[in-house]
């Protein structure tokens, strides 16, 4: 589904990412762990291009993402994001967000996306927050919503950027359960993550990223219980 | 209190002389409101000019967007650095040089000069609305596949406005207290109306008051209307 071949990113000096190939099939849960600065959060942004690699190619869908002169916005469509700080649109309320993007790229008329965005709503257990405005809700709440306004697009791949990094202990679990639930119904979802517990029990593949390179890569079962991977070690004996 | 009474006749009554004041200051808001339109519309054009052009990576900048922002950056230092009063000099007597001293044209002088002039202040005022906006808000947005242009119609523009509605309000009562000095090109407005009483009637201090009055209650007016803007753009910031 998508297909990164010699991907590298470097930010002047800086190389972010070097020379990474990776490939992520239908259906998988790809979970991407590692030390901050590994370059994890970058990889992702790629992926959608909401940061410029400096060379390599990435092909979704039978797409190249990469291309010069490509429809990007016609294929981030198909790509939902969610993100650390939620970026709910301040100006709208819960069920505005939501229906912002089908409506604007005329995917549903406003009567469609305002039904699609009540059952999302309701699949939350949100919808006494529609007319809300994002200020009014809580970290949790927040990322719930940005869950779901991404599946108001019908995406073929979620790409989840540290999304319970930004909550309250607390409310990390109600927003773990609904990525579960996506999980289970069949989503391609590339997570970069800090949550060993969801890496182990979602995951279909985990990636341990350091220095801009995968270091490893495995099933959770092996990649928690047999890392081969020095670095690896020394960085799920301080996490875990 | 004799002296103050015939001062009132003489600068209100006296051979209809209220018309001065009433005909000066429909020309003041004409030329108020007319420059604050074009002045919004220059400047929120050239501030997303600007901030498109600075948000966008070095290599992805087209050669239009680069030859547009240098144009704009020029605007903005020509009309920054240079004295209003000067602009409608150069506007009336070198632009509008052939045109006859018509109330008409001389309106629409000076709705021009003062448009133009307001623009590039509103523009920065916007551009720095624009700037205060979370990243992440348009990274959202260019997430659910919406397009830089949508994404600043929809997210950007109405959030940066509410930021900058204090600063542009402010901008606002400069531009309708500034244009008092359209008296330079012989319009007739509030200030030069008070001019005109005050030469034919040999009393100064009635009128010149009159006019501050007048000015004063215009600003607490637009000061009030502004109030009643913002609170209802605050709407989403309620806990």
């Amino acid at each position: 589904m998508i297909y990164v071949k010699d991907l590298s990113k470097t930010f002047g000096d800086n190389q972010v990412i070097s020379h990474i190939d990776a490939h992520i099939k239908p259906g998988e849960k790809v979970v991407i762990v590692g030390p901050s600065g590994s370059g994890k959060s970058t990889f992702l942004r790629c992926l959608n291009l909401l940061e410029q690699p400096t060379s390599g190619t990435i092909t979704f869908d039978g797409q190249e993402v990469t291309a010069p002169h490509g429809d990007i916005n016609h294929i981030r469509q198909h790509m939902g994001m969610v993100f650390q700080h939620f970026n709910l649109f301040a100006n709208l309320t819960v069920k505005k967000n939501i229906m912002l993007a089908p409506v604007q790229l005329k995917l549903m008329t406003k009567e469609q996306a305002e039904e699609e965005a009540m059952r999302l709503l309701r699949l939350v257990n949100l919808e006494d927050k529609a007319d809300s405005y994002p200020v009014q809700l809580s970290g949790g709440q927040k990322q719930r919503i940005a869950i779901v306004r991404s599946l108001a697009m019908k995406p073929k791949v979620m790409l989840f950027d540290e999304p319970t990094s930004a909550l309250d202990p607390e409310m990390v679990g109600e927003v773990l359960e609904l990525m579960k639930k996506l999980a289970d119904d069949g989503m391609t979802m590339v997570v970069v993550t800090h949550e060993m517990g969801f890496a182990r029990e979602v995951a279909t593949r985990v990636l341990f990223m350091d220095g801009g390179v995968i270091k490893e890569e495995n099933t959770p079962e092996e990649f928690f219980s047999h890392p081969r991977d020095v670095r690896l070690q020394e960085f799920l004996s301080k996490v875990l | 209190m004799e002296s103050i009474k015939s001062g009132f006749y003489q600068t209100f009554i006296l051979d209809n002389n209220y018309q001065y004041f009433i005909r000066g200051i429909e020309i003041t808001l004409l030329v108020t409101v007319f420059a604050l339109v074009l002045g919004l519309v220059l400047g929120v054009l050239v501030a997303i000019i600007r901030s498109a052009h600075d948000q966008q990576p070095k290599n992805k900048r087209g050669i239009v967007l680069r030859v547009l922002n240098l144009l704009c950056k020029v605007y903005l230092t020509v009309i920054r650095g240079t004295p209003m009063m000067v602009q409608l000099l150069i506007m009336w007597f070198v632009v509008w040089a052939s045109s006859r001293a018509t109330d008409g044209n001389m309106v629409r002088c000076a709705v021009l000069s003062f448009g133009i002039n307001s623009g590039a202040y509103v523009a920065e005022i916007v551009r720095s609305g624009i700037m205060s906006i979370d990243k992440g808000q348009m990274e959202a947005g260019r997430s659910l596949g919406l397009s830089y242009v949508k994404t600043m119609r929809f997210i950007i523009i109405p959030q940066a406005f509410k930021n900058v509605l204090p600063a542009l309000g402010n901008e606002l009562i400069t531009l309708l207290k500034e244009t008092s000095i359209v008296t330079v090109i012989g319009l007739k407005d509030l200030t030069k109306g008070a001019m005109i009483v005050v030469a034919n009637t040999y009393q100064a201090l009635i009128p010149y008051v009159a006019i501050a009055a007048i000015y004063l209650t215009m600003v607490m007016l637009l000061t009030w209307l502004l109030g009643i803007m913002e609170r209802r753009l605050r709407k989403s910031d309620i806990r």
